[in-house]
């Protein structure tokens, strides 16, 4: 990274505890750094703030309306004349509606754009099913070569942002909605994609969580301290590739694993730490996260409770696993 | 170049029969394939890589080339062929249609040297070439981008969805050419949903507008080289061309869109085609 750019000041404040807001902060910085990059909307610049990268970037600046499909395509045509297109989207939309764009045009193509998809799993919880993203992480990790990250909160959206800058292949940066995020993870270390990072010890039993579900972990794992259970709580921020290595020593260092995200049990987080271990080191394991039905209408966080993704779902989860429920 | 117009045209008619005579020669390697599309689009290949487009074979990757993208990547046995002949590939390769590890498959690869992007799914290529017009105009590069879709391909709706915003970004740089030879894959195009009017739509979606015969090839060369055909707006050619073009058996019925090539078969469509 060169030192002479700098972050802008005050992206902290502006992106208040949201990370869509962070990534259009973020992408500041990335156009600092990389004449390369350009941003594409799809009627999305308030959804990821990106109204001062649009005013200083106007050049570097395609809004395509509301048209996922064209999003994409337009971003991999860039990509292939050497521009880095960064897609700003509804997760819900750029994901299901352009699946067949991602995986040719992008994925198979092998073009570099990165997709920062807000609004994911039941963010936007009043909006309905519609709305809500939970089957994202299950589609996007299937595609060779995707680079698919989950930030837990602003910084490491941030970071994470910055990261794409190296990573030499497509990326789908998952982001929260219109709901604060609180902060997680730790502001002076580095990102480091595809290594989980280690956010409590313990040796009893293993939490492996990823995006808003990390915070609930780091809860789940204080309440467990005081019944005497040590539980380690992973921040697997990276999907895609997976550190198996990170999953290996929990199971091995540990007496199981409880996976946890905001996205359908089937295919996401919890799935691709399975695989892992179904293979290399058959695992007790607990999957929180959303049930095999779709939501009903409401707040986020009273859905969150409604569905069994809550810090106390995860202490159970512990509990259970370990023969004390 | 000091050739004259007819003598140019004589060598693109020689050379849109050559792609045609090697269509055949890929299907019968293969064993079948999508005869109809790819004869249909010979002519417009031809003058596009042996007289429109400012490409260099040698050296594919070349920043300020021509794009071309086969939107209806379902005619890569045209594609392949005038790659071939004009140096992208090797001309071996053509017998080597469907073959395990071939770089030369039903559809383009961008792995392929010349092949700008991997299309074969319809409704990609004018999204991408609407990404490439962009890209020349940020990165102020002149060259100018082509994409060639099926009318059968229009009913896909993202195709509109470029459509509308290449002409919102006034991309005088980009230009769609419709191959319309009127005949999908279960039938006729205005059997199963009708596209027309089809230049009117291109019109009402912002485009200027040109019709021609794809197959004389005076009117092709004429509208390539006429591109753009206004300062600030995308231009769309309308090619009326006939599927199958070039071999009576093949022409002007669903039955060729895709269909089996035997020996025989093979034969009988060089017959028609004649010798180099």
């Amino acid at each position: 990274m060169t030192a002479a750019v700098q972050a802008p000041a005050d992206w902290r404040a502006r992106s208040a505890r949201q990370t869509r807001l962070a990534f259009g902060q973020a992408l500041l910085e990335v156009a600092a750094r990389d004449p390369r990059a350009v941003v594409v909307s799809a009627d999305t610049q308030d959804l990821l703030g990106i109204r001062p990268y649009v005013e200083r970037y106007r050049a570097r600046f395609v809004e395509v309306g509301i048209a996922e499909q064209n999003a994409i395509g337009v971003a991999a045509g860039m990509a292939t004349t050497g521009l880095r297109p960064y897609v700003c989207a509804y997760a819900p939309f750029i994901t299901a509606r352009s699946m067949e764009q991602l995986r040719n045009d992008v994925a198979y193509a092998r073009q570099r754009v990165v997709i920062g998809a807000a609004a994911s799993g039941i963010s936007l919880g009043v909006a309905g099913g519609t709305h809500h993203a939970l089957e994202d992480l299950a589609l996007l990790r299937t595609f060779p070569g995707m680079t698919v990250i989950v930030p837990a909160d602003v910084d490491e959206a941030y970071q994470a942002t910055l990261a794409t800058l190296d990573i030499d292949g497509p990326v789908y940066l998952r982001l929260g909605g219109r709901v604060d995020e609180p902060l997680v993870s730790d502001p002076e270390a580095p990102f480091r994609p595809g290594l989980a990072a280690r956010l409590r010890p313990g040796n009893d039993v293993a939490v492996i969580a990823c995006g808003c579900m990390v915070e609930m972990a780091l809860r789940a794992s204080d309440t467990l301290a005081g019944e005497g259970i040590g539980a380690r709580v992973l921040n697997m921020h990276t999907i895609k590739p997976l550190d198996r290595d990170a999953v290996l020593a929990a199971a091995a260092e540990t007496r199981g694993i409880v996976t946890a995200e905001e996205h359908h049990l089937a295919g996401g987080l919890g799935g691709a730490v399975a695989e892992v271990l179904a293979v290399e080191c058959p695992t007790r394991m607990r999957m929180v996260g959303m049930p095999d039905e779709f939501a009903m209408v409401g707040p986020t966080p009273r859905l969150r409770d409604r569905y069994g993704m809550s810090a106390a779902a995860i202490a159970s989860a512990c509990r259970e696993l370990l023969g004390f429920a | 170049m000091n050739e004259t117009r007819e003598v140019l045209l004589k060598r693109l008619e020689a050379d849109a029969r050559q792609v045609r005579r090697n269509v055949w020669r890929a299907l019968r390697a293969g064993g079948s394939g999508h005869a109809g599309g790819s004869c249909s689009a010979a002519d417009i290949l031809a003058a596009l890589y042996f007289h429109r487009l400012r490409v260099r074979p040698a050296e594919p990757d070349w920043p300020d080339r021509d794009r071309f993208v086969l939107s209806k990547g379902h005619a890569n046995a045209a594609l392949g062929p005038v790659l071939a002949q004009a140096g992208f590939i090797d001309d071996a390769v053509l017998d080597r249609f469907y073959a395990f590890e071939s770089p030369f498959g039903m559809h383009p690869d961008i792995k392929v040297p010349g092949v700008e992007m991997c299309t074969g799914a319809l409704g990609h290529g004018l999204a991408v070439g609407m990404g490439m017009a962009l890209g020349a105009r940020i990165q102020e590069r002149a060259f100018h981008t082509f994409v060639m879709l099926g009318d059968g391909e229009l009913h896909e709706g993202s195709n509109w969805e470029a459509a509308m915003a290449a002409s919102h970004y006034r991309l005088a740089n980009l230009t769609a050419i419709v191959d319309a030879n009127r005949i999908s894959q279960s039938g006729p195009v205005a059997d199963l949903v009708g596209v027309e009017p089809l230049a009117d739509k291109w019109r009402a979606f912002g485009w200027t507008v040109r019709e021609i015969d794809g197959h004389q090839m005076g009117q092709v060369v004429d509208a390539l080289d006429a591109v753009p055909l206004s300062a600030d707006r995308p231009s769309a050619i309308i090619a009326h061309t006939v599927k199958g073009k070039g071999v009576s058996f093949a022409e002007d019925t669903y039955v060729w869109h895709s269909n089996t090539v035997d020996d025989e078969v093979y034969a009988r469509a060089l017959r028609e085609l004649g010798t180099p």
